[in-house]
């Protein structure tokens, strides 16, 4: 046979459809009437022989049919037929379409929402050249690895690294930098990034404008350069290409912008839990000159070092051989300190800490879809019969079961595409709201949209839902007997026992996946409760925190910041409704900030168990503001600033001096260089890193005056305790901060209880979501519930009647009635509790102060779920009492 | 034995080939040539020509042109394209084959096994 041929007939029927289906008429019809004729002949009277020609020629609609499925053509000619039988059923039962569509659309907006993130954050690659052989290095002293179980890299060490390591094709380095830009334009503080010269080949990134830097520009005395981000290019310069090669001016000093970074071009927020970086980048710089406490081996850690793996070498083989060179570099500090390495994709130490939390959103979102699932599917049950003597005429008028399966999966395909579309059109909308509300804390938020990944996506899950959906109906319908049916006539059009138990089950499912839900939620909302009832250790109600960044060129003297920061407290005081003001220089819940060693004279101090503390530098009047209760002894004063003085907290007293007065002891700091101070008072322990994690040892310092080196911080906060709500007297704080000094930067101002909002942002998130989806579960379950009971009480209003007729109580009838439409119920509600003791398990790192099976929570939702379900099925169950003996007898 | 024959599943083509070698034909003249020719022990299933008609046109194996019927009607004439005959021989030579070795087995007796 030849193709040609074949496209002939194949175009000829598609393209000249309405020609070939005359021709085809009347060659049959010229068929018979030529037999018909030759019957005439033979003597048959004219009518019996177009009776008897009709007749033995068999059905001319099926071999038209057949003809037809031999052009090869069958299969679009089918699709198009089959849709709009499809729609024409569908605008039939309006109702019914649109409650699928409607939830359809719910379903699968929610979960393309959800998959749209997880697609950017988890499974799109980061958008570097061949990101899978990028690593992050860090760096372990076992020494104290008790306290800190990894630490950022140090500047030197990287060097080494770089030089030594033959497993690496490059090693770059990175640290979060906050500089003012002055010069033409409004003055503003922006965040960068200042890296080795080298990051943007470790990553293989180019600036499509200008260049990246130069290897020498990683030592002073070559200048100061500087590549924007493209965003803040087009922010601030409008996008002006001219601006390369011209300077900006930043911290005073006058920067050449030598190049300007690609649009989608994005650095990580986070690389591991130790380096957090701007959420949006404006600059990139060099490291240039390094500073003093860069340059010891055993200096500050606080760089982010990637490391581009050369092909073929294996993560281990690259390990072992950075921890020989850190084994010289230790001996060469000779610092009595061990050095060893870590190594971890990038990939995952960017996304890592919100797999688990997104991953279970996306299986929760997708509990919910296969619940809508379910419930399409009891509700298209539910139309079996009715749709069943439909069937049987058109199996009886010569459709094969295939055909019949095919047309019944069309519709509910058909439902699907339509619910798809809404669902992506909702997603949309959605993805909005998410992105507002997701945690600042999710890494590659800023890369979520709609792409064709997406997309596919909705396509598949519309189909693959509505083939689950629409599969178990349609094979039910084909598969019944189509002369059973038609003889039953409209008695076949109730439901049989088969179809209601399927029904059952599938109630059970829904109940199941519901429960599960919503106790998964439950334990998320118990996790988040706990935390905010945690105490802080610190008062929240009613105080205001301002951020204050002191620009480094007007403040480069410490003292000149302690003094701004004093003056700045003894405004604000002044200030009406202020009860109190007080300055430090990192807030609680803010991280980990400077730490210091802690020991006291007398105790040998093995290297490696000295207990580490943070430290902050705080203001006279700071404990009271901020409500940390002075356990003994006394705050600072002003005069404490010359002295060696300290307050400790009481973690650090009981540790120390378990049954001694601690006040008056002496206490040994090591803050560069090591310092005996005297301890004057004792404040309470308070949540310094995060809400969710237990108190850190605490040593607060009035000031560094006595310290080798003097130190002030460049930025500190300034509390205020409020007599009425602190966002009442933000405005006026910021007036008195300007008029104190119009160039420093209020870098944020929000009421303590922001703070800690802030600090369970992500869990709120999880936790909200969470709950959407349990309780959208539990309503389309109750949905599932009602629809089924409010079915079989209509079908057996005949059955009810003679009961009641009978003599049947109400209350036997509405018992009746609910106990069978409760026992699904049941029965899935145990299976959900069963399987939410396994899940649970599964989300346990996301549970906080309750276990993963908590009974009280458990209690609470099979309180709901029956409360809801029994609601569910007494609507109708009160029907059933209210049915007329009489006119239920009469109905049939 | 019955009077009529069912045609053979898949000889249906073959006979179809064979009676528009002759001559071109209609659908109904096609039904009445093989009646004809097989003195009329064969029966065929009306409704199944149509779909072997156009099966074999798709394939290329015919073709098809309106003219002219005996009585002035317009009917669908088919012919035989040259695809067609060489098609109609081989299967002709096949069927062959086959009947033979059949008839060969069926005619054995026991003397020659």
């Amino acid at each position: 046979m030849t193709s040609l041929s074949r496209f002939r007939s194949w175009f000829r029927a598609i393209v000249r459809r309405s020609r070939m289906e005359s021709e085809m008429d009347a060659e049959l019809r010229f068929h018979i009437e030529a037999y018909a004729e030759d019957l005439i002949r033979s003597g048959v009277p004219r009518a019996e022989a177009m009776r008897r020609a009709r007749l033995e020629f068999g059905g001319i609609e099926r071999a038209k049919e057949e003809c037809r499925d031999q052009r090869g053509v069958s299969h679009f000619e089918t699709l198009v037929q089959d849709l709009r039988y499809g729609l024409r059923m569908l605008r039939k039962s309006p109702g019914f379409t649109a409650v699928a569509v409607g939830t359809l659309a719910l379903g699968i907006g929610a979960n393309t929402a959800i998959f749209s993130m997880v697609n950017s954050v988890l499974l799109r690659p980061l958008a570097y050249y061949e990101p899978q052989h990028l690593y992050v290095i860090r760096e372990i002293i076992p020494q104290i690895s008790k306290f800190y179980p990894s630490l950022a890299a140090n500047l030197p060490d990287s060097r080494i690294w770089r030089k030594e390591c033959r497993s690496f094709d490059s090693i770059g380095i990175a640290e979060p930098v906050s500089m003012d830009l002055t010069g033409a334009g409004e003055s503003e503080e922006i965040e960068g990034v200042r890296s080795s010269a080298n990051l943007f080949d470790v990553l293989g990134v180019r600036p499509v404008v200008g260049r990246g830097f130069l290897p020498e520009e990683d030592e002073g005395g070559h200048g100061h350069v500087v590549v924007l981000t493209d965003r803040f290019w087009r922010r601030r310069f409008d996008g002006d290409l001219s601006i390369v090669g011209k300077s900006i001016v930043l911290d005073g000093t006058p920067s050449e912008v030598v190049g300007i970074l690609p649009a989608g071009f994005h650095f990580p927020k986070q690389i591991g839990l130790m380096t957090e970086f701007p959420d949006h980048p404006n600059f990139f710089q060099p490291l240039n000159k390094s500073r003093s406490n860069e340059q010891s081996l055993m200096g500050d850690f606080d760089f982010a070092a990637i490391g581009r793996l050369k092909p073929g070498v294996t993560r281990e083989a690259a390990l072992a051989e950075l921890n020989v060179v850190q084994a010289q570099i230790a001996k060469q500090a000779n610092q009595g300190m061990d050095l060893l390495a870590e190594i971890a994709p990038l990939e995952a130490e960017v996304v890592g800490p919100a797999r688990r939390g997104l991953l279970f959103l996306l299986a929760a979102v997708g509990a919910v879809l296969l619940i809508v699932c379910v419930n399409l599917a009891n509700l298209l049950l539910a139309r079996v019969p009715g749709r069943m003597h439909e069937a049987a005429i058109r199996a009886a008028l010569g459709a094969t079961r295939r055909q019949l399966v095919r047309q019944l999966l069309m519709e509910s395909i058909l439902l699907g595409l339509l619910g798809g579309t809404l669902g992506i059109w909702m997603a949309s909308l959605g993805l909005g709201w998410l992105l507002h509300t997701a945690p600042a804390s999710l890494p590659r938020l800023d890369e979520v949209h709609i792409d064709e990944r997406i997309l596919s996506f909705a396509v598949f899950i519309s189909v693959l839902t509505s083939v689950i959906f629409g599969g178990l109906p349609a094979w039910r319908i084909a598969h019944a007997d189509p002369q059973g049916t038609l003889k039953l006539g409209a008695a076949a059009r109730t439901e049989n026992s088969h179809t209601r138990r399927l029904r059952g089950w599938l109630i059970g499912l829904e109940v199941t996946l519901s429960t599960v839900l919503l106790i998964l939620a439950g334990l998320l909302t118990t996790s988040l409760l706990h935390l905010l009832r945690v105490n802080t250790g610190f008062a929240v109600e009613r105080v205001l925190a301002a951020d204050i960044d002191l620009p480094p060129h007007s403040y480069s003297k410490p003292d000149a910041r302690l003094r701004f920061y004093d003056q700045a407290v003894i405004n604000l005081r002044a200030v009406p409704g202020v009860v109190s003001a007080g300055w430090v220089s990192i807030l609680p819940l803010k991280g980990e900030g400077g730490v210091t060693d802690v020991s006291v004279p007398g105790e040998p101090s093995r290297t490696g168990e000295t207990p580490i503390a943070n430290y902050r530098v705080a203001g006279p009047g700071y404990f009271q503001t901020i409500g940390i209760p002075l356990i003994a002894g006394r705050d600072f004063v002003e005069t404490d600033r010359t002295k060696h003085v300290i307050i400790v907290s009481q973690g650090i007293a009981e540790r120390f001096w378990p049954n001694q007065n601690p006040i008056g002891q002496i206490c040994i700091n090591s803050w560069g260089g090591e310092e005996r101070n005297e301890v004057i008072g004792v404040v309470g322990d308070i949540r310094t890193v995060r809400l969710d994690k237990v108190p850190v040892l605490m040593v607060y310092t009035p000031n560094m005056f006595a310290r080798a080196i003097p130190y002030g911080p460049q930025s500190a906060s300034i509390v205020l305790h409020t007599m009425t709500d602190p966002a009442a007297s933000a405005a006026a704080v910021r007036d008195v901060l300007r008029k104190l000094n119009p160039d420093v930067p209020v870098v944020a101002l929000r009421p303590m209880t922001a703070l800690v909002s802030q600090s369970v942002e992500t869990r709120r998130f999880q936790m909200s979501l969470a709950l959407i989806f349990g309780f959208c579960a539990l309503l389309l379950a109750s949905l599932g519930i009602f629809g089924v009971v409010a079915y079989s009480v209509e079908q057996r209003r005949h059955e009810l009647g003679i009961r009641m007729a009978l003599g049947a109580q109400h209350a036997n009838v509405l018992g009746m009635v609910l106990r069978q439409g409760m026992s699904p119920v049941l029965v899935g509600l145990a299976a959900g509790i069963i399987a939410a003791l396994f899940s649970g398990r599964l989300i346990a790192t996301l549970l906080l102060g309750v276990g993963s099976f908590d009974p009280l929570t458990v209690a609470c939702v099979m309180v709901v779920i029956v409360t809801v379900a029994l609601a569910a099925c007494w609507i109708p169950a009160r029907r059933a009492i209210h049915v007329d003996p009489m006119v239920a007898l009469r109905y049939e | 034995m019955d009077k009529h024959l069912d045609v053979l599943q898949g000889t249906l083509d073959m006979l179809i080939l064979k009676a528009i070698s002759l001559g071109p034909l209609h659908g109904y003249g096609i039904l009445l040539r093989i009646q004809q020719i097989s003195k009329d022990r064969l029966e065929i299933q009306q409704g199944s020509l149509y779909p072997a008609l156009y099966r074999l046109e798709h394939q290329g194996w015919i073709t098809s042109e309106w003219g002219e019927s005996e009585n002035n009607r317009k009917a669908k004439y088919y012919r035989l394209t040259a695809a067609g005959k060489r098609r109609l021989q081989s299967e002709a030579e096949k069927w062959n084959r086959v009947a033979e070795v059949i008839a060969g087995i069926l005619h054995t007796t026991p003397e020659e096994v």
